[in-house]
Formats: structure tokens, sequence, C-alpha cells
């Protein structure tokens, strides 16, 4: 008996709120959304979280109490009443949750549908998502500029705070799913079907998203970043990053360079063929195919740099696509190479003597 | 008190070789059912033992130890052997055992059929692991999405191989189910007065009937995808990859009803025995279980919210409605408890610790149906919780429920309670602190089938206290083990009837003949061995209106001697025979069982307690 007030009472003690002060330690009540439909479905949750604490406590309380009451006593004889049923307390105990999930339905599509408004005609920014294997890019189609995110840290998204933006998911593989905890949302990325969902993020900050959708080897580490901020200052943004000079692929080799020509066949396959010798200290050029009919691939090294930093190439060659880098000399000795976007495709790279 | 005399074997069994091959070429449901059972707890160590390595790797933000590779396949098997390998052969393992003897047939009504559908279970298991021989098991989670589980390595052929043969495996043995509950039932014991372990299991095989031939369609195209160049799920070719989860889905939902039917079906077993009251509102519980049945098939897309492809009103509103008939069968033990007398063994332990925690994942899985706070929570640890409050607070809770009350009737041998106790306790107390914590990390937006988690603010603890709770779930098991090691060194004394029980499986020998039953005691209501002890003690639901004859007085010690339970010498079990006083006056009234079928008695009247109508 002790045993069950123990055990009970561990779990009430699991309910209280852990803590309740903004970026402190997680309770029942995260802090605030940061997008009006976040704040919507934030206070939905409230309500249903009231009642969901009134029913525990009673059913909990009820139980306990019937527990102790009616527990059986020494040298009590014969048997209980034997009741078999109320036709009454079973029409009470039906009607009475069939009304309280009625009106719970009707909260959910009265939220649902200012959550799930899309604006027949957007008029403010458009951001294409393209989910991969395990990367994202944004495309801001009106204004021209695109980033594909590369090893943990992913690509960052701008938006203009107190704005309706649009955002269109697709994906190129598998199914990934869009989400960042702060606006209290996500929607799957399909392959295939193109998802859209109208957002408006209300408070500046910097928030992190994540795929939410399992897919496949790299998938607890494909992030992104949302970085909302005033207009002005998106505006900013906006122009700086159209400034930045495009990557091109790497000019007019010197003639006399070796090339070396290697296949990204795919994320689980990796690089074919997977060890590459080069002379050491001259110049050199990588010829990439990529032959992944869904995931861009590049060619990195790891400590390729005269400084000793990764050497990164650049820009990514998209499925189907050729690209010819231009890696600085290296020293003799064994280097690993890799693709930044899929940090699991590693080859071997022998710099000879 | 053996009563029932054990036919004496043609050649009986002695060697260790002529045993084994006894088991190997059984047909008997009882040798069967416990083949099962142990097959299942064997692979509930190995999913087990899985699942605390993922809470291992978990325990402190950064890779420990474990690759991604590795991990994608653990938790992947993880699930798979849980739900495919363990819970449901261990409830299909009791009800093989249980249904007939409560239904009071000699076997099921294909025990050939049963054999089959029990081999499989090994072969099925054998392939799954067989993975890892080839070049790495399935990874692509125990839902297999779709276009990943097509792109995915050759793991995942032998894992769709072993749950086709699984899905087959349930297939026929829901049909024999369903045979034998129709078709095998003792005079007398019409549908409205089976115990509720049967109901849930009609039930539970409808729902596979129905729900797993769709399951095997889906693994069908997946196979043809990968290997063939199918393009079912393939949008490139003109495929959908949001079939899938309709396919997967639709069974998949009621899977979860599949899981945790029988568990409420074992709760509404043990809650009257051990309340010495009998079930309030019976029929209640058999329209609430039929109507979750039905409901099942109506929101599988609830697990499909974020997909965007979905109509969410429609999912959203038949999920809310499920809440209505699972209250009532809350309300309604809440009731069957109140007044009674409550022994508080290890069995009515589980049962009210199912109670306690199952509400919470049902309470959780209300929120679920929340659309707009589905979108955030989806693919969280908040899904990870409620299904563990499903599945751990209910089905692994209701299975030892089972498994505490019907082992002195499998074995013979009664349970240890005080380890039984010291088991409840770690499984209850390490269930809370394991899955409580993940609502708060779903809430807060930690996503599920990650190896490794940003070090937010709370989360190294909250997944640390998780990983605590996860081997104390772990270690509940050692008490158990060795309950059962040092319970079968004793002798055979549970006697017939120790929990001074309801139903027709106690009204045999324990364990019982190859037979069952010798003869049958009559059936008159939902609770004909508690009849048969205490009389009628007050009119139960007619399906008859009552015909009048003459009354008689009846006492306990009327009743007949074969099938009075006795308690067993040191069991705790103050209702011993002529306690009760008050004669019970009841009505006798022409007897439809036949007559063989009767009791045989020493003599006297040879009229059955009867409640006063047939």
């Amino acid at each position: 008996m002790a045993v069950l007030l123990v055990g009970l009472l561990t779990l009430i003690a699991g309910c209280a709120p852990a803590g309740a002060e903004g970026q402190a330690f997680p309770g029942f009540f995260a802090p605030p959304a940061a997008s009006a439909e976040g704040q919507a479905i934030d206070s939905l949750y409230f309500y249903v979280f009231l009642i969901a604490v009134a029913v525990f406590l009673t059913v909990e309380g009820l139980l306990l109490w019937i527990v102790f009451r009616y527990r059986r006593r020494p040298r009590v004889d014969g048997l209980p009443p034997q009741t078999h049923g109320h036709n009454l307390l079973e029409i009470v105990w039906t009607a009475i949750p069939a009304a309280i999930v009625t009106m719970l339905f009707v909260a959910t599509i009265d939220t649902l549908a200012f959550v799930e408004e899309l604006d027949p005609k957007p008029q403010g920014v458009i951001i294409d998502v393209v989910g991969f294997q395990w990367q994202w890019t944004f495309n801001y189609p009106e204004e021209g500029l695109s980033f594909t995110g590369a090893g943990a840290e992913g690509p960052v998204m701008a938006v203009p705070v107190g704005e309706r933006v649009r955002i269109r998911l697709e994906a190129t593989d598998v199914i990934h799913s869009f989400y960042v905890p702060m606006f209290r949302y996500k929607l799957d990325v399909v392959p295939g079907r193109v998802n859209e969902f109208d957002i408006v993020v209300e408070e500046p900050g910097t928030y992190t998203g994540q795929c939410a959708e399992f897919c496949g080897l790299l998938h607890a580490e494909m992030y992104f970043t949302v970085e909302a901020m005033s207009r002005a200052d998106y505006d900013a943004w906006v122009t700086e990053q159209q400034q930045q000079p495009e990557p091109t692929p790497g000019g007019s080799p010197p003639p006399d360079a070796a090339t070396v020509e290697v296949t990204s066949v795919g994320v689980v396959e990796g690089y074919e063929p997977s060890e590459l010798s080069v002379p050491a200290d001259t110049p050199w050029l990588v010829d990439l195919t990529n032959s992944d009919q869904f995931a861009p691939h590049d060619f990195a090294i790891r400590g390729g740099n005269p400084d000793g930093s990764d050497w990164q190439g650049d820009p990514n060659a998209d499925p189907g696509q050729q690209v010819i880098y231009e890696p600085p000399p290296l020293a003799a000795g064994q280097y690993e190479f890799y693709c930044s976007l899929h940090p699991n495709m590693v080859g071997t790279l022998r710099v000879g003597e | 008190m053996a009563t029932t005399t054990l036919a004496p074997r043609a050649r009986p069994y002695t060697s260790t070789r002529a045993r084994a091959y006894e088991w190997l070429t059984t047909t008997d449901h009882k040798k069967i059912g416990v083949m099962y059972m142990a097959s299942a707890f064997l692979f509930f160590l190995i999913g087990g033992v899985y699942a605390l390595l993922i809470r291992a790797e978990l325990a402190v933000p950064g890779i420990q130890f474990l690759e991604f590779e590795t991990y994608n396949q653990l938790f992947t098997l993880h699930g798979t052997v849980m739900i495919f390998l363990f819970v449901m052969p261990m409830w299909t393992g009791l009800a093989n055992y249980i249904v007939p003897l409560q239904v009071g047939a000699a076997d099921m009504a294909f025990p050939r059929i049963n054999a089959l559908s029990y081999w499989m279970i090994p072969v099925a298991g054998l392939m799954l692991f067989s993975g890892y021989a080839f070049g790495g098991a399935a990874n692509a989670g125990w839902t297999g999405y779709a276009p990943l589980s097509v792109r995915e390595n050759i793991g995942i052929d032998l894992w769709v191989g072993s749950l086709v043969l699984l899905g087959t495996s349930s297939i026929l043995g829901a049909i024999n189910f369903i045979a034998t509950i129709f078709k095998m039932r003792a005079p007398g014991l019409t549908l409205m007065r089976m115990p509720l372990f049967v109901w849930n299991t009609l039930v539970t095989s409808v729902l596979l009937l129905f729900a797993v031939p769709v399951l095997t369609a889906g693994f069908v195209m997946l196979f043809i995808d990968r290997n063939y160049g199918g393009g079912f799920f393939d949008p490139a070719l003109g495929g959908n990859p949001i079939l899938w989860q309709h396919i997967f889905w639709f069974f998949g939902h009621p899977e979860v009803y599949i899981l945790i039917l029988p568990a409420f079906g074992v709760v509404s077993e043990i809650l009257p025995v051990f309340s010495r009251k009998p079930l309030f509102g019976y029929k209640a519980f058999v329209f609430a279980t039929a109507s979750i049945g039905a409901l099942g098939f109506s929101v599988w897309a609830h697990h499909m919210f974020a997909t965007g492809a979905v109509y969410l009103p429609f999912f959203s509103f038949f999920t809310f409605l499920i809440a209505v008939p699972t209250g009532i069968k809350f309300f309604n033990w809440l009731a069957t408890m109140w007044g009674g007398q409550l022994r508080l063994s290890t069995p009515m332990l589980f049962a009210i610790g199912f109670i306690a925690l199952f509400l919470i994942g049902g309470l959780d899985g209300a929120f679920l149906a929340v659309v707009p706070f589905d979108f955030h929570v989806h693919d969280t640890y908040w899904v990870v919780s409620h299904i563990h409050y499903v599945l751990v607070a209910g089905a692994v809770f209701g299975i030892f429920a089972a498994l505490y009350y019907w082992w002195p009737k499998i074995t013979g041998r009664m349970l240890d309670e005080r380890l039984g106790k010291v088991q409840w306790v770690l499984l209850f107390v390490g269930t809370n602190v394991a899955f409580f914590p993940q609502h708060i990390l779903g809430l807060d937006g930690m996503i599920r089938r990650i190896i490794d988690y940003a070090p937010n603010p709370g989360w190294t603890e909250l997944n640390f206290l998780s990983t605590i709770g996860a081997f104390m779930v772990g270690i509940s098991m050692l008490p158990f083990m060795w309950n059962v090691f040092i319970t079968q060194r004793k002798p055979a004394t549970a006697g017939d009837d120790p929990w001074d029980a309801n139903t027709l499986e106690w009204a045999t020998t324990s364990p019982p003949p190859t037979y069952n039953f010798e003869a049958l005691p009559p059936v008159r209501s939902e609770r004909p061995l508690f009849d048969l002890k205490y009389g009628a003690v007050e009119p139960h639901a007619a399906a008859v209106p009552a015909a009048r004859g003459e009354s008689h007085e009846e006492t306990r010690a009327d009743a007949p001697e074969e099938f009075l339970g006795e308690p067993v010498e040191g069991h705790e079990d103050p209702d011993v025979p002529g306690a009760r006083t008050t004669p019970q006056v009841s009505e006798h009234a022409p007897d439809a069982t036949p007559r063989e079928e009767r009791p045989k008695r020493e003599g006297g009247d040879p009229a059955p307690p009867t409640e006063g109508r047939s």
C-alpha cells in the first residue's frame, strides 16, 4: 500500500513544472512562441493542458481514494455488494467525455484554420526550401539568392518580422520535415510534392530548426537556422548577399596540372574511387562528376589548406553536374577527402613523393 | 487439491529427448502458448538491451560509443522487435493458453495451424536479425517510410520478409481465435457471458484480420520497388511516397489497439476477482471494446498530420472520439473497484498500475488529436513518451498483470509475492522516470530518432533522468526472472483456484490436463465459477426472462466439491470455505446444460446452483 502511495507521489511530483523562466530549465510551458501561429498554438495548448490536468487529478485521485478506502481489511466476512452496473452512470460518463472532446474539437478546428491560412496571392517574401540528405537549400526566387548548408552548421534563412512569409517545401530524395520549435510548426518536405505554408514571425531573433522526419544516416545533424529581423535589416541583408561574388568554377586551369577524376555516386555509396593519388607540391585539379540523382555534393580535404584548416571546394556539383576544383598543392602524406554536405562520404587522398 | 484426475498417458514422455520431441511437435494450445510466451520474453530481453543501448548513448549530449548507422539500426530493430516479436506474440501466447480454457474448449479450433503460426515466429526473428550477417540490419525505422526504405540497405529486404512472415502468422492466429471463440464455447456460454479477455481477443483478432493483409500488401509493394524496379512509392516513376504512409498507418493504428486491447481484457479480468465484485458495466465494456476496434480504422491519418496531404478535421474528430469509449472503460474500472474488498496482490497491483499510468498515455494521446499542437510535437520526444506510456505503462503492465495472475494456472506454482512487489515498484517508478521527462523534451522541441542532441538548457538533465529510468525498467526484470527461477524449483501447490476467481480456466487443474476439462460447470453468467462457489448472489443481466421454479436454499457447502478452489497453505487467502454463513437463496430453473457437461457430483441434488434462468 505504502508502495503504491510512494509510486503515485513520484508520478505527481514528476508533473510539477520544473522551472518557468525564459531560457531556463524547460517545463510544461516552453518559452513563448516567436510566430503568430505559434502563439495561437500555445494558447490552445494551455486550455488542453488545463483540461488534461483536471481529468488526470480526478481519475488518479479517485483511484487512490478507492484503493485506500476499499482495500481489504482483516476480519471482514462475506462478499461486498455485488453491483453489476448502473445505466444512468454509464450515460453520464459517456456524455461528459463526449462533451469535452467536442469542445476540444471545435477549439482545434478554430486554431487550425488560423494556422493553416494561406494567402491566395502571396505578397511578401517567398522562400523555396529544398531538403535533401542531409542538408537544406534555401532559394529566394525574387531576390535571386540561394544558400546550401554544409557540415553541421546548415544554411541560414533570413525573414522579415511582422510580415507574412510564404515557405514552399520540396525534397529531392526522401521525406524530410521542416521544423522550427520556436514557431511550434513543422511540415513535411516530400519528394514529388510541394507543401507550402505562411508564417508571420513576431519576434526578431535566431531560431534553430532541424529536420524532424527520419531521413537516413545523418538525420540527427540536419540543422538550419532562421534569422528573423526587421524589414530594414532584412533589405540590407538581401543587398549584401546579392553583392557577394558568385563562386565560379575554377576558371582556366594551368595546362600542366595533374587532374584526378572522381565520381560522387551517392550519400550512402560515397565516392568512386575512394582512393586518389596525386603528386606532391604541384598544382592539381579535381574533376568531380556527381552521378547521384538526388543530392548535390562537393569535394573537401581535411587539413588541405596551408594553414592546416580544411580546404573546401566551391560550388557544389548538383545532381548530374560536373565541376572542376583547384585545390592548393599539398605536401606529401595521406589526407582524407570528404563531402562537406555529407561528412559520412569520405575517401583517402595519397599525396605522392 | 488437484481434483480433475489426469488420464495416464499410454507412453509417458520421460527422457529429455522425448520431451524435446514432444514440445517440438505439439499441437496442444497450452504448450504452444507457453512457447509463444517464452520466445516473446526472449525477444523482450533483446529489445530491452537495444533500448538500454539507445538510452545510454543519449544520456549526455555528444556521440559516445555508437555510430550513426549502428544507432539507426538499433532503434529500427528496437521498435520492430518490441512490437512484432514481443508484445504481439506475448498476447497471442497468453490468449492461446487462456482463451480455450475460458471458453471451455479442449483446444483451439485448428491445432495444427496453431503450431504453424507459432513456428513462423522464430524463423521470422532469425530472418530479421540475419541482416547483421548480410551487411547491416534494417535501418529505416520501424515505420519504414518510403522512399527512404526503398533506398536503404539489404537489411530492409530481410525486415520485409520477416514482417510478411509474422503477418501471416498473425492472420492464421486471428482466424484460429475467431473460429475458437465463435464455434467452441461451452454450453451456456453466450457471447454476452464471455470473459472480457475473450472479448478483447476476439476484437483484436478481427482487427488483425482487417489490418495485417493491408500491411502485407504494402510490404510486397515495397519489395517490388526495391528489387524489381517498381515505382509505387517513387515520385520520379509516377509513384507517391505518401501512399506508403496511408498503407502503413491503416495497419499501424489498429495495431496500437492490437497491442493494448488484450491488456484492457486482462485488467477487466483481474479487477473483479481482486475486488470480489462483478465487473461494473459488462455490456458497456463490450460495446466500448467493439467501438474502439471500429474507430481504430478511421484515425490512421492522425500519424500523418504533418504531411500536408490529409484532410485534417476528419481524422482529428475521430481521434478525439476514441477518448469516449476509453473513458467509459476507465470509469467502469473505477466503479468495479468501488465498494469492493481490494486484495492488493501482485496481479492487482499491476492492474492498478496500468490504470494509473495508461491514463497518462491516453491523455497525451488526446493532445495529439489537437492538430495544431500535433504540428509542434509530431516526431518529437512527446510522441516517444506517448507511445511508451501506451506500450510500457499499458501493454507491459498488462502483460505482467496477466503473467502473475495466470502463472499458477500455467505452472501450478504461485510466483513469490514479495519479489513481485519489488518488481512492481521498480517498473512503476522506472517507467515514470524514463518516460515522463520525454514529454518536456518534446515540448521543448527535441526530435526523435537522433543519436545526438544540442546541449540546450535542461536537455542534458532530462535525458540523463530518462536514462536512469530506462535502466530501472531494465533492472526490474531481474526480480521477475529470479522469481520465475526459484518458483520453478518449488512443488506445484497452487491449487486449481488460488485467487478465488470467476472464470472457467480456474475450474480445472493447474496446469490443466491435455484435454483441459473433465467436466464443465454450468454457465449462467459471465462468472460461472463464482456462481458455483457462492451461488448466484443477485440477478445478472438476463438473456431470457426468469423462469420461475421451486426455490431452494443453497449454501457454499452445497456447491459441487469438484469445483471448489482451495486456499493454498501459506497463501494469504482468508476466503476459507464456510466463512460465509448467510445462506444464499436462489431460484432453481430448468437446466439447459447437457447432462454429460454437468459436473459430476457425489450424489444428492443434481441441480447445480443457478441464478434463476437459463
